[in-house]
């Protein structure tokens, strides 16, 4: 976001603001703001929904790569898909998110149980094979989040977009 | 929102108080919503941000480092999650959505079509003329201006944390470009 604008390049035309009363005129962008983009009803709803995701039991396995960010893009692949990794102590968990679905492994191999959430309500378990391997044939709209149980530990993702 | 109340309201919710996050919800989605909007994403991905940091919230509200900070912490999350909308965007499409920049030049909110009285529709038109300004302005003061119009107020140092840009700085910036603001309004009424 390093858009400029003509009118900013100018020098500042004094500093006399006798007269101006910035307070008021911020006071009135208020009020507009409120009339013409307030926050939309539903999502001031979903956030007060968002309580239920609180969750004490679970250990949050945190972002630690991000291909968006982390990743130089691959020259002639627009689609390439994005590769996330979380980690939870011990646990790590590889994801990749293509706009067929989505493919992941958790670490140490070995057998889990995983969900991929949706919100609050939503959450679909997806098959995992011994090794700890899962496939998804839907790729997530939206914010989403893995729920993972594996040796004993209960972890959920950082919420993400995909 | 006051920093002290809000540590509280973080403290209580953790703490199982539905209220509290209520409170939370009410005092700081405005600002949530005008980090979003300041970044001038369409409307899905708008969407999709604010959910992302409301969920990722409720996540982490017991392992905040300082509740106080909660504001700052919804700004910066918002922020970054804003900024990854747009680095994957750069690869695939143009951003600017029509639909955004010509909201307030269209009349179809309730709120306006509810406007009836003369009254009513000389400021309702008073508003949509500021709001035309403000968004003609350029990109750094109608971003400054699209979080500090956050309600209620946002404080510095949540202005700081949604738009990356140091606390000292915020208090110059504003001042010029809420007289910016003025001079076009002015401008306007003028021609």
């Amino acid at each position: 976001m390093s858009g400029t604008h003509d009118d900013e390049a100018l020098p500042e035309e004094g500093c006399d603001d006798a007269g101006f009363d910035g307070d008021l005129l911020e006071e009135e962008l208020r009020q507009a703001a409120a009339v013409l983009d307030p926050v939309p009803a539903e999502l001031r709803q979903l956030a007060l929904g968002a309580y239920a995701l609180h969750d004490l039991d679970a250990d949050i396995a945190e972002l630690t790569f991000d291909s968006l960010v982390d990743a130089l893009p691959v020259r002639g692949v627009p689609d390439a898909p994005r590769m996330l990794t979380f980690r939870a102590g011990g646990l790590t968990v590889d994801i990749e998110v293509t706009g067929e679905g989505l493919i992941g492994q958790v670490l140490p191999p070995g057998p889990a149980r995983v969900e991929v959430l949706g919100g609050p309500r939503a959450a679909r378990p997806v098959t995992v094979d011994t090794l700890g391997r899962f496939t998804s044939d839907t790729p997530p709209t939206g914010p989403f989040a893995l729920r993972l149980r594996a040796g004993g530990q209960v972890v959920v993702t950082e919420w993400l977009r995909a | 929102m006051d920093r002290t109340e809000v540590g509280a309201l973080v403290r209580s919710a953790v703490d199982g108080d539905a209220a509290a996050w209520k409170a939370l919800v009410e005092g700081l989605s405005p600002l949530v919503w005008s980090v979003v909007r300041a970044h001038r994403l369409s409307d899905a991905d708008a969407h999709e941000v604010y959910q992302t940091v409301w969920f990722r919230f409720a996540q982490h509200l017991h392992r905040l480092r300082e509740p106080d900070k909660a504001g700052s912490w919804l700004a910066s999350t918002a922020r970054n999650e804003c900024l990854k909308v747009l680095k994957g965007l750069t690869r695939l499409t143009f951003t600017d959505d029509p639909q955004v920049l010509d909201r307030a030049s269209e009349e179809r909110t309730p709120e306006q079509s509810l406007i009836d009285s003369e009254e009513e529709a000389a400021q309702a038109e008073r508003i949509r003329r500021l709001w035309q300004e403000f968004e003609a302005l350029g990109e750094r003061c109608r971003q400054l201006l699209r979080v500090l119009m956050a309600s209620p107020p946002p404080s510095y140092l949540e202005v700081s944390a949604a738009l990356g840009i140091a606390v000292g700085s915020i208090g110059p910036l504003r001042q010029r470009c809420l007289r910016r603001l003025r001079a076009r309004m002015d401008a306007r009424e003028a021609a």
